[in-house]
């Protein structure tokens, strides 16, 4: 496994040059997207409709937003990433993981991007504590293994099905509504409210596996607090649990790849 | 892949190929386009009757040592690029064994390239990288793969741009230089021009001189004859043949002549009034051969029945190149009132080079202005060296040193 550093490398520029063009502007580009659903998202439910009344609407959503663009991004563009490679599956054994995987490092990129300009913004708009911050990179390790492990059974799958990619692009819009980046979970049912509405949160909090991805990065950027031990656990295994899936998965379904595709 | 050490029983040396007791067959609609909508509906109706898969590889057994250079031939649908998929660790096998010992290098399909939009360069990092190479190593090795490849300033412009034969000399450049202990080759000299695959085979020679194993498929039988020691013919997806070159490419001419015959009995059941019931090539010995050196003498024998109450006839016979350009014809009337015979073209001395040959035995009505083909007979010249093309047309040289300076006198 070793041996095929350079071929990872190899598949991460490649995906930055066809994506980016491999320019810095092309990377700025990538931050347009985000940017304009913050702004449109504040306006509209903060600023206009008040459906969310969170100081710093615009934090709150961008520190929610980096998750999802993260996870959403990186499963579309996984999704298609062995089937667009073909060509190199067909005439090279080579480790088969290595497409969807760099397909999923490459979001890296505007993530990291996003937080260069979203961590001084948050410190000097809220005035957060900057110690908490040091739990991002194991955050950071816990959504690339989550993520990861989802690329590897889209992509796999997607080889074998070719409607998984259509699928998972209708899946993920309504997804995005309910994870929590856009309002505080918190805010759906009031303290003494033990009925429909407390049992909602409860499922938008720990059914959705992404919201407390969203919950940690959100406590860390915007809040300047540390995540919840409960959280961190969350966090932890259901990356553990998703690697795990897809890995055996994708060990299944990548047999036949050049078969298949 | 579970129980692949244990079939072996041993770790293979570097160069080794074990093949053992290879199944693989294919469903026939490729596996393809298959969608979850599909895999739903077809749940709701009950199995779907799915047509059976066909059989690619039915048992193939195959042990190559390091260093040997093995050919394969056969019919197409023969198995021959399975069998390489296979060894390229490309394609699973549904039952049996196989592998190879050290670096694998295949080049497959080398006309399309990998990345369109990609130059040349960059194709060479990601071809290497593929193969399981370092950094240092392919830059290393930039300057001898762009040099081999005689792409020049083209090395970094898109692949988009290229020919066909750009893309065989640069993914046969960067093979090359993999330092593979196994060297996989599926059809690809044949694109590209003759110099560069002239290049090639020397480059093969050379590798084979450093104790690479090779394992060349190729219609070409010429190729083969030129490259490999040993010749393994594949017939349905099984081994027909394992021997030495020349015998195996006889064998592969005979396999060939099989189909025609067939064709031939077809004929005579058609009620023609004269059908060919054998033709051959035979050597100064009088003993059936495919593969001749320059300057060999050949007969073309070909036996033939005709009814009682048949027309005039002539036969047609024609010498073609492997692009099916015709060398050399000659049409005869054939005598139809014996009711057959044995007719014998004597050459005495086959003036061609290296290269594959087809001879064409057709009979028809005098007159007939598009004549079909009755029997297709094979041959390949082997052996020529130091000249190339297609006719022989070595004289003897001579040298004079005094004639210039007599000119200058003057």
């Amino acid at each position: 496994m070793r041996k095929y550093r350079y071929l990872f490398d190899q598949l991460v520029r490649r995906e930055l040059k066809q994506k980016y063009k491999g320019t810095f502007v092309g990377v700025l580009w990538y931050l347009v997207n985000p940017l304009v659903l913050m702004g449109v998202y504040g306006v509209m439910l903060g600023t206009l409709l008040h459906v969310e009344t969170v100081h710093d609407y615009l934090v709150f959503i961008l520190s929610g937003l980096l998750v999802w663009l993260f996870f959403s991004q990186g499963l579309s563009a996984s999704c298609s990433s062995l089937v667009d490679q073909a060509g190199l599956i067909g005439k090279v054994a080579f480790p088969r993981a290595t497409v969807p995987a760099a397909t999923v490092v490459v979001q890296l990129i505007p993530m990291l991007t996003i937080l260069v300009v979203l961590i001084p913004l948050s410190a000097i708009l809220q005035g957060t504590s900057l110690l908490p911050l040091l739990a991002l990179p194991a955050l950071l390790i816990c959504l690339f293994a989550f993520t990861l492990g989802f690329a590897l059974v889209v992509s796999s799958m997607n080889a074998h099905f070719r409607d998984v990619q259509p699928i998972v692009t209708a899946a993920l819009l309504p997804w995005f509504f309910v994870s929590g980046v856009l309002f505080n979970l918190d805010h759906l049912a009031s303290s003494d409210d033990h009925g429909a509405r407390r049992t909602l949160e409860e499922v938008l909090r720990w059914g959705d596996p992404i919201a407390p991805f969203v919950t940690a990065f959100r406590d860390v950027i915007y809040g300047g607090a540390w995540p919840s031990l409960a959280v961190f656990v969350y966090v932890i295994v259901a990356a553990g649990a998703s690697l795990a899936i897809g890995a055996t998965m994708f060990r299944r379904l990548s047999a036949e790849l050049a078969v298949v595709i | 892949m579970v129980g692949r050490t244990a079939a072996a029983g041993r770790e293979l040396v570097n160069g080794e190929i074990v093949l053992d007791d290879a199944w693989r067959s294919f469903s026939p609609r490729g596996d393809r386009g298959r969608t979850l909508k599909e895999v739903v509906a077809a749940i709701g109706k009950g199995r779907a009757a799915e047509l059976p898969p066909t059989p690619a590889l039915a048992g193939v057994t195959l042990r190559v040592g390091p260093g040997e250079t093995l050919g394969i031939v056969g019919r197409n649908g023969a198995g021959k690029t399975s069998t390489l998929r296979v060894l390229a660790g490309i394609i699973p096998l549904h039952r049996g064994f196989a592998q190879c010992g050290g670096r694998v290098a295949a080049l497959i399909d080398l006309g399309s390239g990998f990345g369109r939009e990609f130059s040349g360069r960059e194709n060479i990092h990601l071809t290497a990288a593929l193969h399981g190479m370092e950094r240092r190593d392919v830059e290393a090795r930039i300057p001898s793969i762009v040099e081999f490849s005689e792409l020049g300033h083209f090395i970094d412009t898109p692949i988009k741009t290229y020919s066909s034969g750009m893309l065989v000399r640069l993914g046969f450049a960067v093979a090359a230089h993999l330092d593979a202990d196994v060297l996989l080759i599926d059809e690809v000299l044949a694109v590209g021009d003759e110099a560069f695959q002239r290049k090639c085979v020397r480059h093969i020679r050379s590798r084979i001189a450093g104790g690479t194993t090779i394992v060349l498929v190729s219609h070409a039988p010429g190729t083969i004859e030129a490259v490999c020691s040993r010749t393994v013919v594949l017939d349905a997806g099984a081994v027909a043949f394992d021997g030495p070159t020349a015998e195996g490419l006889n064998y592969y001419h005979r396999l060939l002549g099989v189909e025609d015959q067939e064709q031939a009995a077809a004929r005579q059941a058609s009620d023609a009034p004269v059908w060919i019931r054998q033709a051959e090539l035979l050597d100064a010995d009088g003993r059936p051969r495919q593969v001749f050196s320059p300057g060999e003498p050949m007969q073309v024998v070909a036996e033939f029945e005709t009814r009682a109450d048949a027309p005039d006839i002539e036969l047609v016979v024609d010498v073609r190149d492997s692009n099916s350009h015709s060398l050399f014809q000659v049409t005869r009337g054939l005598p139809t009132s014996c009711g057959g015979g044995r007719l014998v073209i004597d050459i005495p001395r086959l003036t061609l080079l290296d290269g594959d040959y087809e001879v064409p035995l057709g009979i028809h009505a005098p007159g007939d202005t598009a004549p079909g083909i009755d029997r297709m007979l094979r041959f390949s010249i082997a052996g020529a060296g130091g000249a190339d093309g297609v006719v022989d047309l070595r004289g003897e040289w001579s040298f004079d040193g005094a004639a210039l300076g007599a000119s200058e006198a003057r």
